[in-house]
């Protein structure tokens, strides 16, 4: 079990969200859209070394900044 | 009941739910001190006309944005018994949908929760148990194809049903667990095998492949514009004008005088003792031809691509692809849509700026569209004529406006100060609209660019025409001759095409045609046209949305680059 930012997630891959390096405001956002402790996502894609990435939760697919991105540590194979 | 709201996550069709509740006359409002705007509308239920508001979109009652503060300012206005709320939920989206649900049924509001894109669901093997859902979470719950109007009167029917209810207010765990509950109990999920439109969705927001789609999109959309533009003026306009127009008013201008003011008003000048609807700069002539001979045909088909491309929901994918050059310029990925409506008119496209986050971004996107992104109607007549001398000319414009935008972009990010935030956007499935809708969207559009532009042409060329008439712009061709004659190398009447490009641009272009320009001059005055001062439109729009100190600074850069590249254009192009 390897831990991973969403940036270091390699695309196609699933993670499960371990913790979000980030305060209250950015974590209230994250769980708005369905993305908190615990939930299993999976990583579409990216674009560019610093560019948004594409995540998979449930059905809905959201893109997130790449800031935001390397703030959300995932568990993954 | 005194109101009805309408709330739920964004894309999950509120406003068709909305249009399919009320009239077609909607106010759109926008919360006092911010730049959110909400929907009002009224909906007649029995002998009462109930006010219907359909508020932004939100994800979560614990507001994180500025969208979902006014939301729920809004909800918490009236007493919860004298409202309903009415929650709409993407149905192919369930998992996150039921998190507002909840919330709002926990804080006690009178809900019914309104399940739409029922037929998406269907053709994505989603299977919901509406009456196990109803009578988990307490609520009446409606499933609904807000398209195709199913299920709209049930809705309508029920909505006195919500009543608030007692539920136990959960911590943020309980709540997902409780979905998650929920969900077993009443979703079955078939599996589908991936369709085409699955694999599109996904192949476009990939890196090379979303790069890939994305210049084709933009590709096809500029054909197909020109294609529809160019077929409505040599089918339709054209024949119009040249056909019947032309006729009706020779046979009118027997009856004055040549020279008269009455017939210089009305026709213009005749050109080679003809009506020139180009040249001859009447309020009969000129003004009708320039906004329905060339501007509304492409009007028409520019709207049309775009609310086309915004309602199939391609425009986030784009955001997302071009987010990392969008950043070298001080924006975001999201900042794209408020340039693409740049290009229908400036004025939309520096209103939608409100979208983006920091005031930083506002002003250098503000600034790039009023300088780079040319309109519509500028863009009508710039092709209308520069393109008799080819569209390697044409083309040419667009390049150097790509460019002074990369350029400019650039400085400004090093120059000011501040910071972009980060995005969180959601890539909606795509979704057909309804060719019915599409149409009602255009028509808006259109209807909007009918009745505001063609009054201000009106009085353009009316201005136009009595000052040549008494020869007024003698005196300020010559104060300019200097700077339009040497360092554009245009001849010095081109300054009141530039002034009245102040007016409107369409009329600005329209008065280089007398000129008798080289194409290199039409070009430089083409150019200098789309980049100098705004329209006064823009301008009036610019001043509210900045605010007067960085209206100035916007327009100090717009006149310094207006003159760089004037001159630069002028001594770098040798034909």
């Amino acid at each position: 079990m390897k831990k991973v930012s969403l940036v270091h997630l390699k695309p196609n891959h699933k993670g499960k969200v371990l913790e979000i390096l980030g305060g209250m405001g950015l974590q209230n956002r994250l769980m708005g859209m369905g993305i908190y402790v615990g939930k299993e996502i999976a990583k579409l894609s990216y674009i560019g070394l610093r560019g948004p990435v594409v995540i998979r939760v449930d059905r809905s697919v959201l893109a997130l900044g790449h800031g935001m991105a390397a703030k959300i540590i995932v568990e993954t194979e | 009941m005194k109101k009805i709201y309408l709330i739920g996550n964004p894309n999950v069709g509120k406003s068709v739910v909305f249009s399919r509740l009320t009239d077609v006359h909607v106010i759109s409002s926008n919360y006092p001190g911010t730049t959110v705007e909400f929907i009002k509308g009224y909906l007649s239920l029995g002998d009462e006309k109930i006010e219907v508001i359909d508020l932004p979109g939100t994800y979560s009652l614990e507001s994180s944005s500025s969208a979902e503060e006014v939301a729920v300012s809004l909800l918490r206005e009236y007493p919860k018994d004298e409202i309903a709320v009415v929650n709409i939920l993407d149905s192919t989206n369930l998992e996150r949908n039921l998190l507002l649900t909840l919330q709002l049924v926990e804080e006690g509001f009178p809900v019914i929760a309104c399940l739409n894109m029922c037929d998406d669901a269907v053709h994505r093997g989603v299977h919901i148990d509406i009456k196990k859902l109803e009578e988990i979470i307490g609520v009446p719950v409606i499933s609904t194809c807000a398209v195709t109007g199913v299920g709209i009167k049930l809705l309508i029917d029920r909505i006195k049903e919500a009543k608030p209810i007692s539920r136990k207010k959960l911590s943020h765990d309980e709540r997902w667990k409780e979905i998650g509950y929920i969900l077993e109990q009443i979703q079955r999920l078939e599996h589908r095998h991936h369709y085409l439109r699955e694999m599109l969705e996904d192949a476009s927001v990939r890196p090379i492949s979303g790069l890939i789609m994305a210049a084709g999109v933009i590709y096809a959309s500029f054909k197909i514009v020109r294609f529809i533009g160019e077929s409505i003026i040599t089918k339709i306009t054209d024949p119009f004008f040249y056909g019947t127009i032309q006729p009706l008013l020779e046979k009118l201008s027997i009856h004055w005088q040549e020279k008269s003011f009455v017939f210089h008003l009305l026709i213009g000048d005749l050109i080679n003792g003809k009506i020139d609807f180009k040249q001859s700069l009447g309020l009969l002539t000129t003004a009708p031809y320039i906004e329905f001979g060339m501007v509304l045909p492409y009007v028409i088909s520019f709207y049309f691509v775009l609310s086309l491309l915004e309602d199939i929901g391609y425009l986030p994918r784009l955001a997302i692809l071009l987010d990392n050059l969008l950043h070298r310029l001080g924006l975001h990925g999201y900042a794209i849509i408020p340039v693409l409506l740049g290009f229908g008119c400036n004025v939309p496209g520096i209103l939608s700026t409100r979208v983006l986050e920091s005031k930083r971004e506002r002003f250098i996107a503000s600034t790039i569209i009023s300088i780079g992104i040319p309109c519509v109607p500028l863009q009508a007549m710039i092709v209308g004529l520069l393109g008799v001398f080819g569209g390697f000319y044409v083309g040419g414009v667009y390049l150097v406006l790509f460019i002074i935008i990369l350029i400019l972009g650039f400085i400004l990010n090093r120059l000011l100060h501040g910071y972009s935030p980060e995005f969180l956007l959601e890539i909606p499935p795509y979704r057909f609209p309804p060719l019915a809708m599409l149409a009602r969207k255009l028509y808006f559009r259109v209807k909007g660019f009918v009745f505001e532009a063609v009054p201000i042409v009106l009085i353009g060329v009316l201005v136009v025409n009595i000052l040549l008439y008494f020869g007024l712009f003698d005196i300020v061709t010559g104060v300019f001759a200097p700077v339009v004659h040497g360092l554009f190398g245009l001849p010095k009447e081109a300054i009141v095409a530039l002034i009245i490009g102040f007016l409107r641009k369409d009329v600005a272009v329209g008065m280089l045609a007398p000129l008798a320009l080289s194409a290199k001059q039409l070009f430089i005055a083409a150019t200098l046209l789309a980049i100098s001062f705004p329209c006064i439109a823009t301008f009036i729009v610019l001043w509210k949305e900045l605010g007067v100190k960085d209206l100035i600074k916007s327009t100090l850069i717009m006149l310094t680059v207006s003159i760089i590249v004037g001159t630069m254009l002028n001594f770098v192009i040798l034909r």
